[in-house]
């Protein structure tokens, strides 16, 4: 696949994939920047049409969304949910620290 | 009792067969087992073989008795599984080596109605990631091969339970639809699938790739078949709020078959454009005149956005994605990286070496196409074509009952032929994105073959109108001479390369 006209620059996509909570190396961010550039450059096609006076569709809906009462049901929880996690102690998920005393 | 017996049977064959005693749950059963232990060492369809569970089941269903207005509608009938629907117990991996340990704790809505029904579940099917592919090539767990050409794919991203079915290794299977993962496998595989209007069956318990398009879906060898299995999974469900207020389906919304005959074909001339293999257009042109012979009033209509589908499908659906895979953060289910430093290397390690490099990718593309500056340019953009592409298919059912189209542009293709171009592989899914995007219903049939490969043809309805698609299909299914995938035209363990 040879170099297009850039939609999005490579410093661009190091900010998404930080915003999307990935860390992938400069050596396959390479191959991510090209592809995604070229499923992009298909989007220009959209450009062509008049879009000012349509309204969005978010999603297909029949009928207004049903609500639930506000009244206290049975939880699931205990030990089938904590069951699946990697660390637990108690009904605590256990992770690294959040706070770097250097961040501090 | 062996294979061969059953392999044209349909739901009702077997429900009579039950009830004059021929068979047992259990000896079904453990000859649908016998044979996923026969073929799925090469045709890997499945990803958890669940023996013990099934056989328990079926045991348990003999020591009930039921009279004949009581009859489970579903008794006895092995069902397989994608493996993106959670199963209380069993290993739920959508697929992925990031829920390569997962468990889930509850049972999908689908699940409780066809245990309900008496159905007995042999196990999970392979699928591409987290649904986001069009081969089953995407599959962290290595792909599915196609049933009638073990050098080819299944299609996607249902592949796994589409091969199954027309292999022979389950009767039926349950996949999801987001673009076209029950409709492209279907027709690469030359079974029925079916996607049904959007909110038609609940998603709870089915996990999200994108909320707003994915739809559970039936895969069976027949339309009679197709239409048994959605009648249990359909109906409102509290616990989806986007499942629409309608009943379960009844095999009384069809039609009778002068009422069938009265039905207008709309063809769209958009759907037959250039880039299609000709041995498509050629077998889905022949199928229309045999359809006008009939009778049939055949009507050219146009649905002018349909060129713009694909492009904004492949805004929303990532986008939708991105949100919806925000959740696999190595927490509280999953796979954890190991020795992570801090918690924000917890998260980011996590998920880069969890995830695949086609999720990785519609991630990215997601994240972008919401992101501040870059919302409006695309993502609202994406959600404005697509009440243009919903707006098409309304006006065209105001001409016609339903649509005909390919379900595919090409034929099942050979592994890597599509995987090193992410947008080639995406143009696969051209036909059957559009309804996807209307949230209209959709069936693939096999309507023929070209060179032992089966060729889909796509028949869309207006919302809620899957009654009139399944009375078409059924009506198609008998002029065309549709029989089920021959099994003995499947290869097995010995021939496999």
């Amino acid at each position: 696949m040879g170099r297009l006209p850039e939609t999005i620059s490579l410093s661009e996509i190091k900010k998404v994939v930080a915003l999307a909570k990935l860390s992938i190396p400069d050596i396959d961010l390479e191959q991510f920047f090209l592809e995604i550039n070229d499923i992009l450059s298909h989007f220009d096609k959209l450009n062509r049409l008049e879009l000012k006076e349509v309204s969005p569709t978010s999603h297909i809906s029949w009928s207004q969304p049903p609500s639930n009462p506000d009244e206290p049901r049975e939880w699931m929880g205990g030990e089938e949910l904590f069951s699946q996690a990697p660390a637990v102690i108690d009904q605590y998920f256990i992770v690294p620290k959040v706070v770097d005393k250097q961040e501090e | 009792m062996n294979i061969d017996t059953v392999k044209n049977f349909t739901v009702e064959d077997y429900q009579n067969a039950y009830k004059n005693e021929e068979i047992s749950p259990t000896e079904i059963t453990q000859l649908f087992l016998d044979r996923i232990h026969l073929l799925d060492p090469s045709l890997r369809a499945f990803l958890t073989i669940d023996e013990t569970g099934a056989l328990q089941r079926a045991r348990e269903l003999e020591e009930k008795k039921f009279g004949e207005a009581e009859f489970p509608p579903l008794y006895g009938i092995p069902i397989a599984i994608k493996d993106n629907i959670c199963i209380q117990g069993l290993p739920t991996t959508c697929g992925s080596r990031i829920l390569s340990n997962y468990h889930s704790p509850f049972d999908a809505t689908v699940i409780e109605k066809i245990k309900k029904a008496g159905g007995i579940f042999l196990g999970k099917t392979n699928m591409d990631e987290f649904a986001m592919g069009s081969s089953t090539e995407n599959s962290g767990f290595g792909p599915t091969r196609n049933p009638f050409d073990p050098n080819r794919v299944p299609g996607g991203s249902s592949g796994g339970s589409a091969a199954s079915v027309a292999a022979l290794e389950a009767p039926l299977a349950l996949g999801s639809d987001t673009g076209g993962s029950v409709r492209q496998p279907a027709a690469f595989c030359g079974i029925v699938g079916l996607r049904p209007t959007y909110g038609r069956v609940s998603r709870y318990g089915l996990i999200s790739f994108a909320s707003s398009l994915d739809q559970i879906g039936t895969l069976t060898r027949s339309v009679q078949d197709s239409r048994a299995l959605f009648s249990v999974i359909s109906g409102q469900d509290d616990r989806d709020s986007t499942c629409a207020p309608y009943p379960p389906f009844s095999s009384s919304d069809c039609l009778p078959e002068d009422e069938i005959k009265k039905m207008k074909v709309g063809v769209a001339k958009e759907y037959f454009s250039t880039g299609i293999d000709p041995s498509i257009t050629q077998r889905i042109q022949e199928v229309l005149n045999i359809l006008a012979k009939e009778g049939f009033e055949v009507v050219e209509v146009s649905l002018p956005h349909t060129d713009y589908a694909l492009e904004a499908y492949y805004i929303v659906a990532p986008a939708e994605a991105s949100s919806n895979l925000a959740r696999y953060d190595g927490i509280a289910y999953g796979y954890r990286c190991h020795h992570p430093l801090n918690l924000q290397d917890l998260y980011t390690r996590t998920r880069t070496t969890g995830f695949g490099k086609e999720v990785l990718r519609r991630i990215i593309l997601g994240t972008y196409c919401l992101s501040s500056g870059y919302y409006d340019e695309f993502y609202l953009k994406g959600m404005q074509v697509r009440t243009l592409v919903k707006k098409d298919f309304e006006e065209s059912f105001e001409k016609c009952d339903i649509l005909l189209t390919p379900t595919t542009p090409s034929m099942p293709f050979k592994f890597g032929e599509k995987s090193h171009d992410p947008y080639q592989m995406y143009l696969t899914d051209v036909f059957t994105i559009p309804s996807a995007m209307a949230g209209i219903p959709a069936l693939s049939l096999n309507c023929g073959y070209h060179q032992h490969l089966p060729i889909g043809l796509q028949i869309l309805g207006a919302p809620f109108q899957e009654g009139k698609i399944f009375s078409f299909a059924s009506f198609l299914e008998k002029i065309l001479s549709i029989s089920p995938p021959d099994i003995g035209s499947i290869h097995s363990k010995k021939e496999v390369l």
